[in-house]
């Protein structure tokens, strides 16, 4: 008898909350005091719906003015499973001329299950608010009453000055030192004469000797500011002394260069048109600095 | 025999030569290498340099080494043509006779004629020298007298300008070269000249060089060398573009300070300069032991040759001597080969 007491009153417990749609509900609201006009008050309110149940988002209230004095400024879903998390923001515009009791209406969301749908209430809440200042507006010995805030001080950013200025001096630095490398400044075409002499150079064959000795010779002289003949290398050195380290194959390129032009009968191969191309990429590395 | 030996040993003949020339005359190499160059590209030459130098005894140093006759005439203001043709005398019969001048008395056999001071011969003189020059022979006894070894040094001395007559363009352009002979500089070679007493008497210092007596080989030679020495078509075109900038330097970038290029000259280059200037690089090609003509060469050769067929417009010819050598480098480093 007392097993069969415990089985009915059992069931009879369990029987309520299997109905019950919303199996967590909560409203989360800020203190109740303190507001004045233009305030913003945000709500949240979390629902948790039983499985199958859904919350129809269409019976939220909508953005925009609630009633004369309260108006609705954001209201945000966020869903994660079966959970709800409303975030509502008022704003207040009211002016009381004491201290006043105001109220947030309530609404009531609905939850649906297929074709059935239930209503779930939100609860009014009330909160006061409080004047901005006094009913009479009084004069004092220190000037006006009713005057904006004092500006905020400023940070000091004396640090945060400095190092932009720091960092865009070092950029500067580092663009124009770029620029200097690639020659990018007018005037500074001597900088950049192998490069584009061995651009030129490339997709020659050995039928192209002559152009390409040309090239070459075009980029010497360029860079020398004349026409560089053999005999004056010794001078081209001392004032470009960096190709001075590539002196043997210059020497080379000069003789082989009177031999293809000048001479009768000679006889080009294509190890020629490589050695032309090596050494071009060796004066441009010079010219680049990095050799 | 083949060619090439012929042209190998002849270039051994004319080194030996040179050497002998630079032991007798010392300090002077360069202008001896282009004496040499112009002897054996068959040129005239005109000497320019101060007083005292060795203008002749260079010269008689290469006449005594090339063989033939040499003769020497001194440029003076009454000088006139038919004092180089004949002299007349009283023999000793004094009965009058005409016999054949300085010119003409070693009839073919003349290879070395130096006429000394030439800017102070007058202008009629200049006009049989330039036939002389030229056609290498004169006409003089109703025949014509040829000298086909004859070579003509002349010597102009660049201190004195009164009772002197600048040479016309025509003469000047006949010369193959105008070399400047300047004294040594080296210490040492200074000293050789003051104090060894083997410089105090040119007749001893002249007589020690070996007569070689090639004088009548030279044309032979001259013809085998300009045949044999080879010029490519990129030399024409540098050749050609060197002629151009004595033209229009300006088109070739050379600026000289203070001159308004367009202005600066009258005259550039005539094809008989340029001629020469090739036929004296192909010579130092042979003597510099290559088959082939280099741009080097022309540059070598190319202030001697050139300097004395620019003439400069009045203007800037005041600054004479310091224009023309600058006009000269300007284009040498401007024009480019290839």
């Amino acid at each position: 008898m007392k097993t069969v007491l415990i089985l009915v009153l059992s069931l009879i417990g369990c029987s309520g909350s299997i109905d019950e749609p919303v199996s967590y509900f909560n409203v989360e609201t800020p203190r109740p005091f303190g507001y004045v006009n233009g305030d913003e008050i945000s709500q949240r309110i979390i629902i948790e719906t039983r499985s199958g149940i859904t919350l129809q988002t269409g019976s939220l209230p909508a953005k925009g003015p609630i009633n004369r004095w309260l108006n609705l400024n954001q209201i945000t879903v966020k869903q994660s499973g079966q959970r709800y998390q409303i975030d509502l923001r008022y704003q207040v515009f009211y002016a009381p001329l004491e201290v006043k009791v105001l109220t947030l209406p309530g609404f009531t969301v609905q939850l649906s299950q297929g074709e059935k749908s239930v209503g779930k209430s939100i609860p009014a809440w009330s909160f006061t608010l409080s004047p901005l200042r006094e009913l009479v507006v009084r004069q004092t010995e220190q000037g006006e009453y009713l005057r904006p805030d004092s500006p905020p001080s400023i940070f000091a950013n004396d640090r945060a000055l400095y190092g932009l200025a720091a960092s865009l001096s070092v950029a500067a630095l580092i663009t124009a030192y770029l620029g200097y490398l690639y020659a990018c400044f007018p005037g500074m075409s001597r900088r950049t004469v192998f490069k584009r002499a061995l651009r030129k150079l490339s997709g020659l064959s050995k039928a192209d000797m002559e152009l390409a000795l040309t090239i070459i010779h075009h980029g010497i002289n360029r860079l020398n500011g004349q026409p560089l003949f053999y005999k004056q290398l010794e001078d081209f050195y001392l004032r470009n002394p960096q190709y001075r380290q590539i002196s043997a194959e210059l020497a080379w390129f000069f003789n082989y260069s009177n031999r293809y032009f000048f001479a009768v009968g000679m006889i080009v191969v294509a190890q020629d048109l490589q050695q032309l191309k090596d050494l071009c990429e060796r004066c441009r590395r010079i010219e680049r600095g990095s050799q | 025999m083949n060619t090439d030996i012929q042209l190998t040993d002849w270039r051994d003949k004319a080194l030996q030569f040179e050497q002998q020339i630079n032991q007798t005359v010392i300090g002077l190499q360069p202008a001896v290498r282009n004496i040499i160059l112009a002897v054996f590209a068959r040129g005239h030459v005109l000497l320019e340099g101060n007083v005292g130098v060795g203008k002749t005894t260079l010269l008689r140093a290469v006449a005594q080494g090339l063989g033939g006759d040499y003769q020497r005439i001194e440029g003076t203001i009454d000088l006139m043509p038919a004092d180089l043709i004949y002299y007349t005398y009283l023999n000793d019969q004094g009965r009058p006779c005409v016999d054949p001048g300085p010119l003409l008395k070693h009839g073919d056999t003349l290879a070395t004629f130096f006429f000394n001071e030439i800017n102070r011969a007058r202008p009629q003189v200049h006009a049989l020298l330039l036939r002389a020059m030229a056609e290498r022979s004169v006409n003089a006894f109703n025949r014509d007298y040829h000298f086909p070894h004859l070579q003509v040094f002349a010597d102009r001395n660049r201190v004195e300008k009164e009772e002197t007559f600048e040479l016309p363009a025509a003469a000047k352009d006949r010369f193959m070269m105008e070399i400047n002979i300047d004294m040594p500089t080296a210490d040492a070679e200074l000293d050789q000249l003051i104090f060894n007493p083997r410089f105090h008497d040119t007749d001893l210092l002249i007589a020690d060089i070996h007569k070689h007596d090639i004088y009548d080989q030279l044309n032979e030679l001259a013809q085998t060398v300009q045949q044999r020495i080879q010029t490519s078509p990129k030399l024409h075109a540098y050749a050609l573009s060197l002629w151009k900038a004595t033209h229009q330097p300006q088109q070739y970038g050379v600026q000289l300070a203070d001159v308004d290029m367009p202005q600066l000259l009258m005259a550039g280059a005539s094809p008989r300069g340029m001629g020469y200037l090739i036929r004296a690089a192909k010579t130092r090609a042979w003597l510099e032991r290559r088959e082939h003509v280099l741009p080097e060469d022309l540059q070598a050769l190319f202030p001697v040759c050139m300097t004395h067929r620019l003439f400069l417009n009045p203007m800037y010819a005041y600054r004479k001597e310091q224009l023309l050598p600058e006009l000269i480098s300007g284009i040498l480093n401007q024009v480019a080969a290839p």
